[in-house]
């Protein structure tokens, strides 16, 4: 008896991050990691490098485009973001030219700093708001979590 | 010995599986009915109702601006269901409907595009067969996915999945089916499909992107409110009358354009229009709109 419902916690458990499971381990490792991060901390260009905190969102931002949740913003995607900052300090510019819906060049700058801050946080919250949901989405269901 | 427990044990496998056979629609039909249910008690008397599901809308506001739906079919309209300014506004649009020469000329592709007459017998049907789980396939095709192999596999290019010919070939279809009164019946066969439909569930209540906020911030605790200058539409009878032609667009889009438009504003790259997550979101939100009368095209803000 103890040991079926052990077995059921377990299957649940599994269903749960069954997204994951899917994925791979590779993937749930790397999900893992992804929660211990603090953003805050880890993409802050003032305690941090723009090497650095570029690193961190190519760790990471593969793993949310595999799972289908990079993020966009401002017509960007996060890969966009990585690319176009690293362009920004091979040319040992202090600027990154934001990008239009088709890819090409916009009149819109944003420092260096700003453009790597984003590619880290979009990276490893992409992550986060991923696993958050494999369990907070059925506190919205109604009839499910969701009371009113 | 053995043979009589086989047999046995075949026995009660069948029995089981007839037992499910024609339930794997249970979690969705419990689902449906749950939103029902909740969209009519918030929308049936906002005035009287406030206190739960309006606490932040003065009530002279919801007193002028708030139409009473008790009838869940009506959601069919979004949010002209219960917004009364926009309702108006849409009544009087759609007394020049501006898609009507699409319609038009989604007959003569119909008519004159390789492989859609064989592909697509009845146009009538066709708008509501789809969503369907294809259990050859193992997935979940959409409309827009069958007319476009169907071009392709008679040897024409692919067409665009948000706009133009293929929209306008669904708007036809969509009208073919509003005057032969069709009825959204979307199906789930087997355990796959389920499968499907509980990932495009998870998929539209999981919070994502930049703004970190679930299609359910909006369309299910949110329906009713107003974000900027738009009152957000109930989930239920969302999908009942696409495609659409939108007057931000000044054109006709389909389901897909639409969904992509949802999903930047969540702040992510949306899915593309043939992906999984895509698809068996569409499958999700079709199965809500199930028991309502498709009501397409249509003409929304
Ligand atoms: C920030 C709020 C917001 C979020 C999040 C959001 N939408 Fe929307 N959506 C809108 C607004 C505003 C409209 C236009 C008004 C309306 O019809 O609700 C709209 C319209 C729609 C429509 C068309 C309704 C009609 O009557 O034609 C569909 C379908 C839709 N959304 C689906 C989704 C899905 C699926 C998601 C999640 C992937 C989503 N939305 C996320 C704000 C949102």
């Amino acid at each position: 008896m103890k040991k079926t419902k052990f077995l059921t916690i377990a299957a649940c458990m599994a269903l749960a991050f069954g997204a994951s499971a899917v994925a791979g381990d590779k993937t749930d490792a790397i999900l893992k990691e992804a929660m211990k991060v603090d953003v805050a901390k880890t993409c802050d260009p003032q305690k941090n490098s723009v090497t650095k905190l570029l690193a961190v969102a190519k760790k990471y931002n593969p793993t949310a485009v595999k799972l289908g949740v990079e993020f966009k913003r401002l017509g960007m995607t996060t890969t966009q973001y990585i690319q176009e900052t690293q362009k920004a300090l091979k040319a040992k510019s202090k600027t990154v030219t934001l990008l239009d819906k088709n890819g090409k060049p916009t009149d819109k700058k944003v420092s260096v700093d700003y453009a790597a801050e984003r590619a880290c946080k979009f990276a490893v919250r992409a992550l986060q708001e991923y696993v958050d949901a494999q369990t907070t989405y059925k506190l919205a269901i109604p009839g499910e979590g969701y009371k009113y | 010995m053995v043979t009589r427990a086989l047999k046995l044990a075949a026995i009660s496998a069948i029995a089981t599986m007839s037992l499910f056979a024609g339930q794997y629609n249970q979690q969705a039909e419990k689902d449906r009915q749950a939103l029902i249910k909740y969209f009519v008690a918030k929308f049936s008397d906002p005035v009287k109702n406030a206190a739960r599901f309006f606490p932040y809308t003065p009530t002279e506001e919801l007193k002028k601006n708030y139409r009473p739906v008790k009838d869940w079919h009506e959601f069919a309209k979004g949010v002209y269901s219960f917004a009364k300014g926009p309702r108006q506004q849409y009544l009087e649009l759609i007394e020049m409907p501006p898609y009507e020469d699409d319609v038009d000329d989604g007959e003569e592709l119909y008519n004159s595009t390789k492989g859609l007459k064989e592909c697509f017998p009845k146009p009538a049907e066709a708008a509501v067969e789809y969503p369907k789980y294809d259990t050859k396939k193992h997935e979940v095709v959409t409309l827009t996915m069958a007319i476009n192999d169907c071009v392709v596999k008679h040897g024409g290019k692919p067409w665009n999945p948000y706009k133009g010919k293929i929209a306008k070939v669904e708007a036809y279809f969509a009208a073919q089916a509003r005057d032969a009164g069709k009825v959204i019946n979307v199906k789930i066969p087997n355990a796959e499909a389920e499968k499907a439909y509980e990932h495009g569930k998870k998929y539209y209540f999981s919070q994502r992107g930049y703004i970190d906020i679930s299609c359910a911030n909006c369309h299910v605790q949110g329906a009713g409110k107003r974000v900027r200058r738009d009152y957000l539409s109930p989930l239920v009878g969302q999908v009942t009358h696409f495609p659409v032609y939108r007057l931000s667009w000044e054109e006709l889009g389909t389901l897909e354009r639409r969904l992509k438009g949802c999903i930047k504003n969540q702040g992510q790259q949306p899915p593309k229009p043939f992906s999984e997550d895509m698809r068996d979101l569409i499958y999700f939100l079709s199965y809500m709109s199930n028991g309502m009368k498709v009501d397409g095209p249509d003409v929304r803000k």
